[in-house]
């Protein structure tokens, strides 16, 4: 027994080190000065902590006790990156969910010819890489205007939520007990029954659907990098790397990176235990 | 005054018509129209100079990336890249899933803290990654000079960036395979394990004989999820090596970004993405019609 839990103990800690290291590793940058980043060989943790890059990125800047002066970088404003992300991860969630709800509640509960046959556009939807995505709607957004602009984003972006959180929300709706039939008896209309019976019912679905559509718009790069880079609609993610590419300034690339992480970490904090309630893994049976 | 509404009875069919036809003309315009459009972009060549101009020329761009290269060097990258993560993410997952089953102290905070990696984005993962693992930067060397070796260790040089590349992968993935699992293994009967023990199975035979068959279906599934997200995989990639050193980290979907964002030769990156959708459904379809029609 004695022998068991040491191997266990190892294996977790051998679990939380694979996890936390590379975060580690680059978070301690955000509380560093350039001259330590920059350091060689490389420190192992913050040798002069300091909250210089978190101001900085902020628009803040931050005079050291020594009397340096940080001013933040002029070649990324993250602060409107920031809000344009925001603008962008709330209008694809609604729309996400406008469409999606209706579409999957049909799919995983009524029966209909060629079901199986759309039901597999959908998944081949899912299988499009995103950079095969972006040609058609290059050319389109160029011709009529859109490229460059948030609303282009916004569509784009759907192309990719839409089919994926359809294919896990019919798995869901599914597995919901058959009470259409009693809701009918008592006076429900068949969409009143959808309205007020079933999605009260798969609320931890539908939750699940939302936050999943709003961290992929939140998280989303490639789509971004080609439609709004350099441009005042630009989202986070390609502002986040102009610190990266156009101005190397590593001490903001991750503070910027920590302040985009909070959102997504306290939302998969709230949700860990509900996660695997998501029936992604059958939405094709039956 | 009452009025008696007569409700009429919609069939399945009608009832799915009415509350999908808006919805099925949004997918139209937004999926099928584009993915149309792209294949009709593949047959033509396409120039921005002088004016928004096509050209159409058939079958050349296929036959073109069939000929090139740089298209067979990429395909064999994205393979090697999607094999490596597929199997570092299942293995890692299953461990993960494995190690969080049992019981220690301090269960509840090691589980939110060992998901956190699937909250990471891509891009971010990509960049950590980048710092964690180049020579001026990295943890490699770092470890390196407290053992008395003074050398810049470079894991992203020409001859192990895809590994690096696939263990960063798993690195973002293997947390959401690890909690389906561990969703699963909850759902075993205990009884089984008494039974195990009274039979002195060993902890090998019995995660072969009693844990195993609980996971295999999951197993599949996220086989085939990983190997289809692998391929499509880009910003992570891009942001951490841009292709590079040279080509040696150049995937499909890097090489169809360059081709139509940077050459802007959107007809040939077109013809390139249906090549690379035909892999992933061969792909997917193979793994049904090996693995996955067994587990039914």
């Amino acid at each position: 027994m004695k022998k068991s839990s040491v191997i266990t103990t190892i294996i977790v800690i051998l679990v939380l080190l694979w996890t936390l290291i590379p975060m580690y590793w680059f978070m301690k940058m955000a509380f560093e000065l350039p001259v330590d980043i920059s350091a060689f060989p490389p420190h192992f943790y913050p040798k002069r902590p300091t909250i210089t890059s978190l101001l900085n990125v902020l628009g803040f800047s931050y005079t050291t006790r020594s009397g340096e002066i940080f001013i933040p970088s002029g070649g990324v404003n993250f602060v409107q990156a920031l809000v344009n992300s925001f603008v962008l991860a709330t209008s694809v969630t609604i729309i996400t969910m406008l469409v999606v709800l209706p579409l999957s509640y049909t799919f995983g509960r009524l029966e209909f010819k060629h079901k199986n046959m759309l039901l597999f556009a959908i998944i081949l939807s899912v299988a499009l890489p995103p950079v095969s995505v972006m040609i058609p709607f290059y050319i389109i957004f160029t011709k009529v205007g859109l490229a460059g602009t948030l609303i282009g984003l916004i569509i784009v972006t759907l192309t990719i939520t839409i089919p994926f959180v359809t294919w896990m929300l019919i798995g869901f709706f599914r597995n919901l007990p058959q009470v259409e039939r009693l809701a009918r008896i008592d006076g429900y209309s068949r969409f009143g029954a959808f309205v007020k019976i079933v999605i009260p019912m798969g609320k931890i679905g539908v939750v699940i659907g939302a936050i999943i559509s709003f961290l992929f718009a939140w998280n989303e790069y490639t789509f971004a990098l080609v439609m709004v880079n350099g441009t005042p609609a630009a989202t986070m993610p390609p502002a986040i790397s102009g610190f990266l590419f156009v101005v190397p300034e590593p001490g903001h690339l991750t503070a910027s990176i920590i302040y985009s992480l909070i959102p997504p970490f306290i939302v998969v904090y709230l949700l860990q235990k509900h996660i695997t309630k998501m029936n992604i893994v059958e939405p094709l049976e039956g | 005054m009452r009025r008696h509404r007569k409700i009429k009875e919609l069939t399945n069919l009608q009832f799915a018509l009415v509350l999908t036809i808006p919805v099925v003309i949004f997918l139209i315009t937004i999926i099928i129209y584009p993915l149309v459009y792209s294949l009709w972009v593949s047959f033509h060549e396409i120039t921005f100079f002088g004016g928004f101009n096509t050209k159409f020329v058939g079958l050349k761009n296929y036959k073109d990336i069939f000929e090139s290269q740089k298209f067979w060097h990429s395909l064999i990258v994205s393979f090697r890249f999607t094999v490596e993560s597929v199997v570092l993410t299942m293995l890692i997952g299953l461990g993960i899933a494995l190690a969080l089953s049992r019981t220690f102290p301090g269960r509840k905070i090691i589980r939110s803290l060992v998901i956190l990696p699937w909250a990471v984005s891509y891009y971010g993962s990509g960049m950590m990654f980048k710092y964690l693992w180049r020579g001026g930067t990295g943890l490699p060397t770092a470890l390196a000079y407290i053992f008395g070796f003074d050398a810049r260790i470079n894991i992203l040089g020409e001859r192990t960036v895809i590994e690096a590349l696939a263990i960063g992968n798993a690195w973002n993935l293997a947390p959401l395979v690890a909690f389906f699992l561990l969703a699963n293994i909850e759902t075993i009967p205990l009884r089984l394990y008494d039974m195990a023990e009274i039979d002195h199975m060993g902890p090998f035979r019995r995660f072969y004989y009693v844990t195993l068959p609980y996971l295999r279906f999951t197993l599949f599934v996220f086989t085939a999820i990983c190997s289809v997200f692998s391929l499509k995989l880009f910003d992570f990639i891009f942001v951490q090596t841009g292709g590079g050193p040279g080509m040696a980290s150049a995937t499909l979907t890097y090489q169809i970004y360059k081709e139509s964002f940077t050459n802007l030769n959107l007809g040939y990156g077109a013809a390139m993405s249906f090549y690379l959708l035909v892999l992933i459904l061969i792909m997917t379809f193979t793994l049904y019609f090996v693995w996955g029609r067994r587990e039914e």
